[in-house]
């Protein structure tokens, strides 16, 4: 696949860039379920590097997501307080590539394993108000209003229900067992609604330890926005803070800084005040999506369509954290 | 069999992690096959007690169900239930209808408001996932990675 990329890639960046390139390299990234990841290196005549990242559509991707969605939400960021990559092309068909994709530059930085604790060490501090303090931005930044109504759904309903919806039916459509933990979490999240926010935002979608690049103590760059939609800001906060992203020390949510001290960045990055019974609301709702996510995983592995091994271990790892998260607050509830 | 298939299945692991994943140059390639290692080592770990543990839960979530929901087990058995037969396969098919009964069952309770039972019923989900949860073995994940 690589030999064949290269060639694809190196006669379409050439014709791109209407100058002469040689792909050096093309390393495929590990780790992504929703999309394949390349690094390409290039140099042109004169010895110059360009270093690229290609994100792909992928055959099988677990939620079906369009790169247009990925690529507006970047578009909307461009030049902000919120790092992202400089964009360079986008392609919703598969004439060039065999496949859609998205064509960025290659932001310098590195991605941590969301389950590795001290993974950031010794400079937790110093990236966790970033981390909190930049999702802030997120959730308070105008965004330009072709971008909004383009992310924005048809549906009336509240957003609350409309992404509800969204993950219930991707459980009902790829269960292979009954989880009745889950079952009573997605009745209790029906139940007791919250309220429908007039403040509306770019919601990244998997905003997380792990989908972001850090050099030293330096936030470089916000990735994988793929999920992206218009939404209530705390469905972000919720996900960031899921004790999942922090199993092996639940008090500081990402493994940076502590829970108290996030909130605290977050209120007064993005200026709104946090409801406790609401995020309450978005923290079991996010291990609803996240079961909706490892489910997906799951039967994308028991079918055969895709055996990569990130999909066994989703449906075995973060499904049986995400159970347990979901009983603890239900339990917490009663 | 001897030796025992969970052992079989440690060295497995063993030799894919240390052995075969760190010859593969290709970073992708690399990290996909230590992946199957650290996967192959928790199907080792949950191996020997797979079939017991199903039979352990079964008994659990009938034994909930006779107490609270008013079931017993001749009406387990007109709805699918088998005893006697101890293969995973018909303990997993009926530990799909017992997880199904359960729901069902806190559903109702949810409804009618019997908070003291549907806690009883997340002890039990409790004890279920316990028993179950392959969670706890990331830092073992990690060292075999590492």
């Amino acid at each position: 696949m690589s030999e064949n990329l290269a060639s694809l890639f190196q006669d379409y960046y050439c014709s791109l860039s209407n100058k002469n390139y040689s792909v050096d390299t093309v390393d495929r990234v590990f780790g992504g379920a929703s999309r394949e990841t390349y690094k390409i290196k290039l140099s042109d005549d004169s010895g110059n590097i360009e270093k690229l990242v290609l994100r792909l559509s992928q055959d099988s991707s677990l939620i079906e997501t369009e790169q247009k969605t990925e690529y507006l939400a970047y578009s909307a960021f461009q030049n902000s307080q919120v790092p992202v990559p400089e964009l360079i092309d986008m392609d919703e068909s598969s004439e060039r590539l065999g496949k859609p994709f998205m064509l960025m530059k290659e932001l310098k930085g590195e991605a941590a394993s969301p389950f590795t604790p001290d993974v950031y060490h010794p400079h937790e501090k110093d990236l966790g108000k970033q981390f909190w303090y930049i999702l802030g931005q997120i959730a308070s930044a105008q965004i330009d209003k072709k971008i909004f109504e383009s992310l924005s759904s048809e549906s009336k309903d509240p957003h609350w229900k409309q992404e509800l919806d969204k993950w219930v039916k991707v459980i009902r459509d790829d269960s292979i067992s009954i989880e009745p933990i889950l079952e009573a979490g997605i009745r209790y999240l029906y139940r007791n609604p919250p309220e429908e926010n007039d403040h509306q935002c770019l919601v990244h979608g998997d905003y997380r330890s792990g989908n972001f690049l850090y050099l030293e103590n330096k936030v470089t760059g916000i990735l994988d926005w793929e999920m992206a939609h218009i939404g209530n800001p705390l469905e972000d906060l919720a996900w960031a803070l899921s004790p999942i992203w922090s199993w092996q020390d639940k008090q500081r949510p990402a493994y940076l800084i502590s829970r108290e001290e996030a909130l605290t960045i977050w209120e007064e990055s993005s200026k709104i005040q946090i409801d406790q019974d609401q995020l309450d609301w978005w923290e079991i709702f996010a291990a609803v999506k996240g079961m909706a996510i490892w489910i997906s995983a799951g039967h994308e592995f028991k079918t055969g369509t895709n055996i990569d091994p990130i999909n066994l271990f989703s449906a075995w790892i973060p499904g049986d954290i995400h159970l347990e998260v979901i009983l603890d607050f239900l339990e917490a509830k009663l | 069999m001897k030796p025992e298939i969970n052992i079989a299945l440690l060295n497995a692991a063993q030799e894919i992690i240390g052995r075969f994943s760190p010859l593969i140059e290709d970073e992708y390639e690399r990290s996909r096959l230590g992946s199957w290692g650290a996967l192959v080592l928790i199907s080792a770990m949950k191996f020997n007690d797979a079939a017991s543990s199903l039979e352990k839960e079964n008994k659990d979530v009938v034994d909930w169900l006779e107490r609270v929901g008013k079931f017993n087990i001749k009406d387990l058995h007109s709805e699918g239930y088998v005893t006697g037969d101890t293969t995973i396969d018909q303990l997993d098919k009926n530990n799909q209808l017992l997880r199904n009964l359960l729901n069902r069952t806190v559903a109702t309770l949810e409804e009618n408001g019997e908070l003291k039972v549907i806690g009883s019923a997340f002890d039990l989900m409790r004890s279920m996932h316990q028993r179950r949860k392959v969670s706890d073995l990331i830092g073992l994940l990690q060292q075999a990675e590492s």
